[in-house]
């Protein structure tokens, strides 16, 4: 009975209410859809910008970024911050730090390759082009960006998911085979769309076929090193040869025009004129910020003077930098005295090996690289309260800096006040983040070929050198790890230097013992699990989130080394000697 | 006892009589009788007098007699509540035997329903009708707040104490992952907002409970509907009337205290000691109140009682007109209502309300006495004016901050100003840098700003009536509602992390509308004994017209300024610090048909089916419409013949059953395409050059439909005893089934997950509504209603592998894990986390719990192997020797098992008393007043010296004292969750009629009273206000208490005139 009322009822309504339809469909006035959308050139520059803005979505949680968790990962930071910065620890120490840890990073890389897939599927939708390069310029940039990512996911997690359409589909983890195979073709795609345009033709912060061959060779070096493989496999059939990697990087490092800046301290803001004129060290050697806009800094993520906050939208200022600043700063404090978090105080090994080192004497990038609190801000007393891994050596590549006024009334909690952000410790920091820079270009051109002679009339590695006021010396593995431990520290990439290089042993060396301050108390800085343990457990990599394991039914597997139970928070933090 | 009364009550009667006064009694004869009901029962306590001289009367005896002596020509009359009142021409008769018939008309009361009103004796449905009356008397600032102790089943939970803040109101339970709000309907027009009117303007609430009742509004049905029905004029006199109060409200902060300064640095102390490292080194930190505090000149600032309001106001006036002819009636209000807030000085919280209400409606024909064509409408206008305090979460709350601010952070400098940043630097006070003046805080940055709203809710109806039982009606609602606001934020320095360089100035507004249509057809026709009752309808409605536009910026022109605060004083554009904003509403539409036939038997069987088809704008073409059918029967069972035996004392017997599907569509629009948003820009060649972002931000679901929820209620109506004594009971099981959900998906899928038809939950419960009125004289009456209800609420299907809605984490202090979820198999939002086996008391019960658990390996307990007496004992559910994740389960429900309410009156010669209150039990509430791992400064309250483990015996419920994370703490366990349960006496009213002691006075009425609101709370909950509402930003949580503005106490005088 109920059916047939329902039966009557549902066809009489049908008909009345064909019309009404009508009456329903309404209009979306804020978005468009996949239906009329892209359709025109702008509309495809739309599509391909948003790509890149994921990176900024990531920096919301810092501790959860690759560059954050590669740079305080290695041997040369520690964790830092406060009891409750127990991210930042756990990445130091490879220990859990938090339920559904690494979410945010996970997310966001896929969030990127979600975007770059349906770029992809919908590039052809646009049928009217300025030129046609256009359109290349567009499809090397999508290409690299989804390489980018995977390689983002791959150093961290290991081999993952490799999802190449909009089409949601619960996929198992692939090798890391496949997956670096997928960033090789994506990288060659890239590489053979992108306009041979010199640096700055092209435009600032976009990625280009330049970059894609810098970045070839980081893949080439941590896929063939890590795994001990020879060549790096491509999706499509056959390899890429040490031989084409290092004939892409003499055509990106003669042919791009991007080239190394004439002092390298100059790239980092502490060098700036308005903090500069009244913090000496700056003053006296006469640094002169090359600003975030150099030909030096290849592919980095741009922050912006405009402020955003909004959880689910992107965050517009370095949140690494603010998590770098020091604790409870004060005018003393100055230049680095923008109120942070203290994560990440450098390891006195660097510090030291440095000095000892013969090959290093009189390099500035020493003092250039990192603050003795003790000498340079005797007057800050830090935070004996909250501060917790406090080595009293500071990073000063990556930290936010204020600036005083003109005629020194007044404070700016950054320098980027002066450039034109908010006069805010969070908002203000504007600093971007290099993730490839020519140095390292450079480096890996000399790494790659034993020492050939390619800039300057010298070999890249020691045109590096040269820039530092050093002296050439000859080309070895042993001097090249050197040279890249000192010219790119806390660049994020000395933590997969090691894993390449097989060197993580090391790194229980560099870091247990060191004198530490925690809260008001001294101590030497220890491991509550043994970290080679650690190390041989997860290989070095990250926890895949659990709910996503969870979600996936099993079908996702989890890392070695992370199962339940290995949970960092358990028990008391290791700081206080009981 | 109650014949005693009435023999009290009939005696104080009767001497009122005699002491009217002067009057000449011309008593010619003694009468003298019984008085009987129909089954030939005396009536005891029926008032017998003379018609025209109240002063001539008595009451009956236990056998119904009486005696009076009345003058020639007279005549009486007799008159008993429940019975229809009986004049009789005295003549020369001496001796009455009169016989009363039962008043059949007290149960022939109409309640609203949809679309129309049925008699409350063929209702077949389970609703609750509460009159205006008895709203108003409760002097509540809003109907919810009126409603509380009123309607079971329904229940109404304050979200804050602060003025102006709204309810979280749930009907039998919680349905939904979504909005579990109800639709509220004001004079016939959906989605009105109930808190834009003033409780002195509304005639009466129903609230439809059951899938039957609420069917006709099928689609948005789901959590139950609320019919409000403002005023409406009468042919008459016109009547006016005043109501009026004014009050004084103190903070109820049910003795929660900080610690004061010298209290603050022994618990410091001895939290370093326990950890075994130095203690803070006080002199050094502050020394110049150091000094002060030893010295015993000043010991902290007490922010708890500086941020308090003593005697804040509350006052509320409204004027009602009404009145008419027998072609034109009219009622008319007017009200203005006041509330300042108890706690938030010097950003004291406000809230103002003004309401204009107009009704009226014309005969346009009228033929036989019947209005053959009808014009009306109903229209209010709402001002609102808000101002308060930021609450909520963890860090913006000023509430919270008050709390656990250090009372060593001085609020005033010695000039008398804020203590600021220099006065920090100046006194070298150096004890935390995260520590800012709150009270400064709150003046600089919630002082300066209102937030106004005026709303207007009309509509406006044709009826037309061409033969006598055949109605055409069409109703056209519109609503209108505009907001506008504006702060300010001068430049401050009160810490290096608390400070605001640069003035903030900031203007928006946003305006919306929407409209209705509806025309119905309703058919009453009595064929013999055969009633029927047929309605048809159709609706439509269109939301989302308007659109709101805010301007933010720097550097006003006229620095210091709120009256200046406007965007054109402020006009330097900067892109670091200039935001701009403008957006549509987000637009929708429904197109509905409905119908509804009553039928009844003789008024003993009762029939009714409805059935109503929904077509929304919010699902895609093809699975727009839902058809939503319901049917009930009723069974007057007193009403059939073999009854008559007890009708003595049955007076109203009614079995009833319903059951129904109703539906709810509201989720975000264009779920069904894959909507490209363009929020995502990306700064690539300068930093304040954006490039336009663009990206799919959700997975399409193409087939997402009405979720639908099917109820079936049984239940009774009875009245005893002359339906003195009145019990209704409802069974309901509610389930809804689909309900849409925004599941997480896999993050590997790289965009928003869209809402699904992801889940099925299922509400049972029962209610009972008790009551007994009577009037056993004409000066004395009273009155006691209770309910209580039952819910149980249970979560059966989510359509992801885990089977889990995740909530967030960090919601009561930094670095704690997800404290709430849904998840299937529990009810939702519980609360998530370790079991625990109490405290470990000795050395003996370590090693028990070790070994029970751990296999005796102090360090696989949780503590590690500094586990010691005074720790949680974590219970180890899976038997694996560890604890982890894998071994939490659920702690504590924030939903409550039982909600009651209790109501009193009585009222004798023009003084009346009137008593509210409500309660609920069986819920929990996860509190803590500390940010104890990433503040460990934080300061604490006096319940630090008692709650602690102290020792062996102390206690089993809080682990021993410890400093900053430790995994006691830091581990969500039942350590957080505390028992809610409470009853609060909501108000109780005194108050007189003067008109009866000053008969000059010109009006009819002139009634003065004191009210006492929220006077007793009992509760064993240790926070501040055990009506917890809050559920972190998340709709379907609640019950997180971390630092919640309680509501207030206070004292009301007031005053009714009736002209």
């Amino acid at each position: 009975m109920k059916k047939y009322i329902f039966f009557i009822a549902s066809a009489l309504g049908m008909m009345l209410l064909g019309g009404c339809d009508k009456f329903l469909d309404t209009q979306n006035l804020t978005k468009k859809d996949t239906s009329n959308f892209p359709v025109n050139e702008t509309d495809a520059f739309q599509m391909v910008n948003g790509i890149y803005s994921v990176m900024n979505r990531n920096l919301a949680d810092p501790e959860e970024d690759p560059f954050f968790i590669f740079d305080i990962a290695s041997d040369d930071r520690l964790g830092g911050g406060s009891q409750s910065n127990i991210g930042a620890q756990g990445v130091d120490r490879l220990m859990n730090a938090y339920v559904n840890w690494m979410n945010p990073c996970w997310s966001n890389r896929y969030k990127g390759i979600n975007r770059a897939n349906s770029a992809l599927e919908t590039i052809d939708n646009v049928t009217s082009w300025t030129s046609a390069s256009k359109k290349e310029q567009l499809l090397c940039e999508i290409y690299f960006l989804r390489a980018w990512y995977y390689f983002n996911l791959a150093q961290v997690f290991n081999g993952v998911p490799l999802v190449l359409s909009t089409e949601p589909q619960n996929l198992p983890r692939n090798t890391p085979d496949e997956v670096y195979a997928q960033i090789a073709s994506d990288l060659k795609a890239s590489i053979e769309h992108g306009p041979s345009q010199r640096y700055l033709d092209l435009g600032e912060g976009r990625a280009n076929k330049w970059i894609a061959e810098g970045m070839m060779a980081r893949v080439w070096l941590f896929y063939t090193g890590f795994y001990n493989k020879s060549e790096l496999p491509l999706v499509e059939g056959g390899s890429i040869s040490k031989a084409q990697v290092v004939s892409w990087l003499e055509d990106c490092i003669q042919n791009s025009g991007y080239g190394l800046v004439s002092d390298q301290r100059n790239l980092w803001p502490y060098t700036n004129p308005y903090t500069a004129k009244d913090y000496p060290y700056a003053n006296e050697n006469k640094l002169n910020w090359e600003t975030d806009e150099n030909m030096e800094c290849m592919f980095s993520i741009k922050m912006s003077n405009k402020g955003g906050w909004s959880a689910d939208s992107q965050l517009r200022h370095n949140r690494i930098v603010e998590f770098y600043g020091l604790r409870k700063t004060t005018e003393a404090a100055f230049p680095f005295s923008v109120q942070g978090y203290s994560n990440g105080p450098v390891c006195e090994k660097l510090w030291t090996d440095w000095a000892e080192d013969p090959d290093y004497a009189g390099d500035y990038r020493r003092v250039g690289s990192i603050c003795d609190r003790l000498v340079e801000i005797p007057d800050y007393p830090g935070d004996k309260a909250k501060e917790v891994e406090n080595t009293n050596l500071l990073a000063k590549k990556y930290i936010g800096c204020e600036a005083w006024n003109e005629d020194h009334s007044a404070r700016y909690l950054s320098y980027g006040y002066y450039y034109g952000s908010e006069n805010n410790r969070q908002t203000g920091l504007t600093q971007a983040i290099t993730w490839l820079r020519f140095a390292d270009v450079l480096l890996m051109h000399s790494e790659l070929s034993d020492g050939k002679v390619i800039y300057n009339g010298k070999s890249g590695m020691n045109a590096v050198r040269a820039r530092a006021g050093l002296p050439d010396i000859a080309y070895s593995l042993a001097n090249i790890k050197k040279e890249r431990r000192y010219e790119l520290c806390f660049e994020a990439i000395r933590w997969n230097d090691l894993r390449r290089w097989g060197d993580v042993s090391e790194i229980v060396k560099n870091q247990v013992g060191n004198k530490i301050l925690n809260e008001k108390y001294t101590g030497e800085y220890t491991f509550t699990v043994d970290f080679m343990e650690r190390y041989q457990a997860t290989g070095g990599f990250f926890k895949i989130p659990e709910d996503q394991v969870t979600l996936s039914e099993g079908v996702l597997e989890q890392n070695p080394g992370w199962e339940s139970g290995t949970n960092w928070a358990k028990g008391d933090l290791p700081y206080f000697k009981k | 006892m109650y014949k005693h009364l009435l023999k009290c009550a009939s005696i104080l009667l009767v001497l009122s009589a005699f002491l009217g006064g002067a009057q000449a009694f011309a008593q010619n004869r003694a009468i003298s009788g019984t008085v009987y009901d129909e089954n030939e029962q005396p009536v005891i306590g029926a008032v017998v007098m003379v018609v025209g001289n109240n002063r001539i009367a008595t009451t009956t005896e236990a056998d119904g007699s009486f005696t009076l002596h009345v003058p020639a020509g007279a005549s009486i009359s007799v008159e008993s509540l429940g019975y229809v009142s009986q004049t009789i021409a005295v003549g020369d008769q001496l001796s009455f035997d009169i016989i009363l018939q039962e008043d059949t008309q007290m149960l022939d009361e109409t309640v609203v329903v949809g679309y129309g009103v049925q008699r409350k004796k063929l209702i077949t449905g389970s609703t609750v009708n509460v009159s205006g009356e008895k709203l108003a008397a409760t002097n509540a600032v809003d109907a919810f707040g009126a409603l509380q102790s009123q309607a079971a089943g329904v229940n109404i939970v304050q979200n804050s104490g602060q003025p102006g803040e709204s309810y979280k109101v749930t009907i039998r339970g919680m349905g939904t992952a979504g909005s579990n709000t109800p639709l509220y309907v004001v004079d016939g027009v959906p989605n009105g907002s109930i808190t834009a009117l003033s409780p002195n303007d509304i005639e009466s609430i129903d609230v439809l409970k059951d899938a039957a009742s609420s069917a006709i509004y099928g689609a948005r049905a789901s959590n139950g509907v609320i019919l409000v029905t403002t005023k409406k004029g009468k042919a008459g006199k016109i009547q006016v009337t005043f109501d009026g109060y004014y009050g004084w409200q103190n903070a109820n902060t049910n003795g929660v205290t900080p610690l004061n300064a010298k209290q603050y640095m022994e618990i410091n102390d001895l939290a370093y000691d326990i950890q075994g490292t130095a203690k803070y080194d006080w002199a050094s930190l502050i020394p110049k109140q150091y000094a002060q505090i030893q010295a015993g000149t000043w010991n902290g600032t007490n922010w708890l009682e500086e941020t308090m309001v003593k005697n804040a106001p509350i006052s509320n006036a409204s004027i009602n007109i009404r009145g008419g002819s027998e072609v034109s009636r009219f009622a008319i209000g007017f009200s203005k209502f006041d509330q300042t807030g108890t706690l938030g000085w010097p950003a004291t919280p406000q809230y103002d309300r003004m309401t204009v209400r107009m009704n009226s409606d014309y005969s346009l024909i009228r033929k036989h006495g019947r209005d053959v064509l009808k014009f009306g409408e109903n229209v209010t206008f709402t001002y609102t004016n808000k101002k308060g305090v930021s609450i909520g979460g963890i860090y913006d709350n000023n509430i919270r901050t008050l709390l656990t601010m250090s009372p060593l952070l001085p609020a005033y400098n010695d000039e008398g100003g804020w203590y600021e940043y220099k006065d920090i630097v100046a006194d070298k006070w150096d004890f935390s840098a995260e520590m800012a003046n709150p009270l400064a805080q709150l003046d600089y940055t919630r002082n300066q700003r209102y937030n106004k709203g005026y709303r207007l809710q009309s509509n406006f109806f044709l009826e037309f009536a061409p033969i006598k039982g055949l109605t055409f009606r069409s109703s056209f609602g519109w609503l209108y509602n505009h907001s506008e606001s504006r702060s300010y934020v001068p430049v401050y320095e009160l810490s290096t992390k608390s400070a605001n360089p640069l003035d903030d100035v900031r203007q928006d507004q946003s305006y919306s509308m929407r409209w209705s249509l509806e025309n119905t057809a309703n058919w009453v026709k009595s064929f013999g004994r055969h009633n029927v009752d047929v309605l048809l309808g159709q609706s439509l409605e269109k939301w989302g017209y308007g659109s709101s536009v805010g301007v933010g910026n720097s550097n006003s022109l006229f620095p210091g300024s709120f009256e200046h605060a406007y965007i054109t004083n402020a006009n330097v554009v900067d892109p670091a610090y200039t935001s701009i904003s403008g957006s549509p509403n987000s637009q929708g539409a429904l197109s509905s048909f409905f119908g509804r036939a009553n039928y009844n038997f003789a008024e003993k069987y009762l029939f009714s089916a409805v059935l109503r088809a929904d077509g929304s704008s919010n699902f895609a073409r093809g699975h727009r419409w839902g058809f939503f059918p319901s049917v009930s029967a009723g069974w007057v069972v007193s009403n059939e013949d073999f009854m008559s035996s007890t009708s003595n004392w049955l007076s109203f017997f009614k079995l009833r059953g319903s059951w129904g599907q109703n539906g709810n569509c509201n989720i975000s629009s264009f779920q069904y395409v894959a909507t490209v948003a363009f929020d995502d820009p990306y700064y690539f060649d300068s930093k304040d050059n954006p490039g336009i972002g663009a990206y799919p931000d959700i997975l399409p679901n193409k087939d997402v439909k009405w979720e639908t929820s099917e109820q079936l209620d049984l239940g009774f109506d009875a009245r005893f005893f002359r339906s003195r004594l009145g019990l209704s009971f409802d069974w309901y099981n509610k389930m809804t089934k689909d309900w849409l959900v925004r599941a997480p998906i896999l993050l590997s899928y790289g965009t928003g997950a869209p809402y699904v038809n992801g889940g099925d939950i299922k509400n049972t419960g029962f209610e009972v509504l008790l009551s007994w009125d009577d009037s056993p004289s004409r000066d004395f009456s009273y009155g006691i209603s209770a309910t209580f209800s039952h819910n149980k609420n249970m979560v059966t299907r989510i359509a992801n592998s885990e089977g889990i809605i995740h909530g967030a984490s960090n919601a009561i202090a930094q670095n704690t894990a997800e404290l709430y979820r849904i998840q299937v198999g529990y009810p939702i939002g519980y609360f998530w986390g370790y079991e625990m086996d109490g405290i470990i008391q000795n050395d003996a019960q370590k090693q028990a719990y070790l070994d029970k658990y751990f296999e005796g390996d102090a360090s696989k307990s949780f503590q590690g192997s500094s586990i010691q007496p005074g720790d949680v004992m974590f219970v180890d559910r899976n038997g694996d020797h560890k604890i982890d994740e894998s071994d939490k389960t659920m702690i504590g429900d924030p939903n409550p098992d039982f909600t009651a309410g209790l109501t009193l009156h009585l009222e004798w010669k023009g003084l009346d008393f009137a008593l509210n209150g409500y309660g609920s039990f069986g819920q929990q509430v996860a509190k803590s007043y500390r940010q104890f791992s990433d503040h460990p400064d934080d300061n604490y309250c006096t319940d630090v010296y008692t709650k602690y483990w102290n020792g062996e015996g102390s206690t089993n419920h809080y682990p021993r004292f410890t400093h900053g994370k430790h995994v006691n703490m830091s581990e969500l366990s039942r350590v957080w969750i505390e028992d809610a349960d409470f009853f609060k006496i909501s108000t109780i009213t005194l108050g007189y009629d003067l008109k009866r002691a000053l008969k000059f006075l010109p009006v009819a009425k002139c009634r003065l009273y004191v009210t006492a609101t929220n006077m007793f709370t009992f509760t064993g909950y240790s926070g501040m206000d055990p009506e917890v509402g809050f559920g972190n930003g998340t709709s379907w949580a609640s019950g997180i208490d971390n630092g919640y503005y309680p509501s207030a106490r206070s004292w009301q005088v007031g005053l009714n005139i009736a002209f």
